[in-house]
């Protein structure tokens, strides 16, 4: 156990992956635990409180509790970007688990490992969030 | 000899970057993007922090700058959601007018297309048939029997028809 914790404290990478998936499930955990029945979201777009009016990712928290539960229409009705938004994090959680197999199993290429996971991720990264990076922008 | 390798600040590290990391997350979703600043920065301090500390007892600092590296793109993505926030703001100050001119552009549209209006009614009952056709050509005409009838002056009909023709058959 200790050699595990030290092992992660000096592998950055093993530790970046460590916390990315807890933060992943903590969001999968958030998303089932908040009901899109009874709407007892703790979390309220800012937005939306300050201007009144909804912005792009308005009703994602709807959208991934409805997912979760298999609720695939309402989902995308809520927000039509929930669902790409979801298999981002999804896959993420994969890849986490998946390259840090290979990082501990194959040292000899931790280094293309690393280039390979940071481009193939801020692609799908790219992908999952165009619609709020292309918000963003068009604001500037 | 054993080289005894130093951890002073990696503690920091690993903390400043569980909270560069959900500041990240939290950043690039627009409805709660603005608030992420705040963890964002107290990430980027602790980073610092924990790279001063690194520096001076000689012990590894990728953790820290990798910390340090989100925290400040996540800042960055943090703060763009306030021109998003502006937009929106700007937005909602211009929708309603937008909204009143299409209405005022729809109502000036059908007061245009009723002056101009030839209204044919048909009523049927079994055999009964009556046919109504009216159109404006006499709207003075009846503006002034309005008029007429309301300051109780008598007209020359017992009746006022719009109509131009009724036809039964």
């Amino acid at each position: 156990m200790k050699f595990l914790k030290e092992g992660i404290r000096n592998e950055p990478y093993l530790l970046i992956n460590l916390i990315l998936a807890g933060v992943i499930l903590l969001v999968i955990a958030y998303s089932g635990i908040f009901s899109p029945d009874k709407n007892n979201y703790p979390v309220v777009c800012i937005h939306e409180k300050l201007t009144g009016q909804p912005c792009v990712s308005c009703g994602l928290s709807h959208s991934f509790s409805l997912i979760v539960r298999g609720r695939f229409d309402e989902a995308y009705s809520w927000n039509i970007y929930g669902f790409r938004v979801f298999l981002f994090f999804i896959s993420e959680l994969v890849l986490r688990i998946v390259f840090s197999f290979f990082y501990i199993k194959y040292p000899r290429t931790r280094k293309e490992l690393i280039i390979f996971d940071a481009v193939g991720s801020g692609l799908i990264f790219l992908i999952a969030f165009w619609p709020f990076i292309t918000n963003i922008f068009g604001a500037l | 000899m054993e080289e005894v390798k130093n951890n002073k600040g990696q503690n920091l590290g690993i903390a400043a970057l569980i909270v560069a990391i959900i500041t990240f997350v939290l950043a690039v979703i627009p409805c709660i993007g603005l608030i992420a600043v705040i963890p964002g920065i107290i990430a980027i301090i602790l980073a610092s922090v924990g790279i001063s500390q690194a520096a001076r007892n000689n012990s590894p600092r990728g953790v820290l700058i990798a910390g340090l590296i989100i925290g400040i793109i996540a800042v960055l993505i943090s703060f763009s959601q306030i021109f998003v926030g502006i937009r929106i703001a700007n937005n909602a100050g211009k929708w309603p007018t937008d909204i009143q001119n299409v209405i005022d552009d729809v109502h000036d549209n059908v007061m245009k297309n009723l002056e101009d209006a030839n209204i044919s009614i048909k009523v049927e009952n079994g055999e009964d048939k009556v046919e109504i056709n009216a159109n404006s050509s006499q709207k003075k005409k009846m503006e002034k029997t309005l008029e007429n009838l309301e300051e109780g002056n008598k007209t020359s009909a017992d009746t006022v028809s719009t109509n131009d023709t009724i036809n039964k058959k």
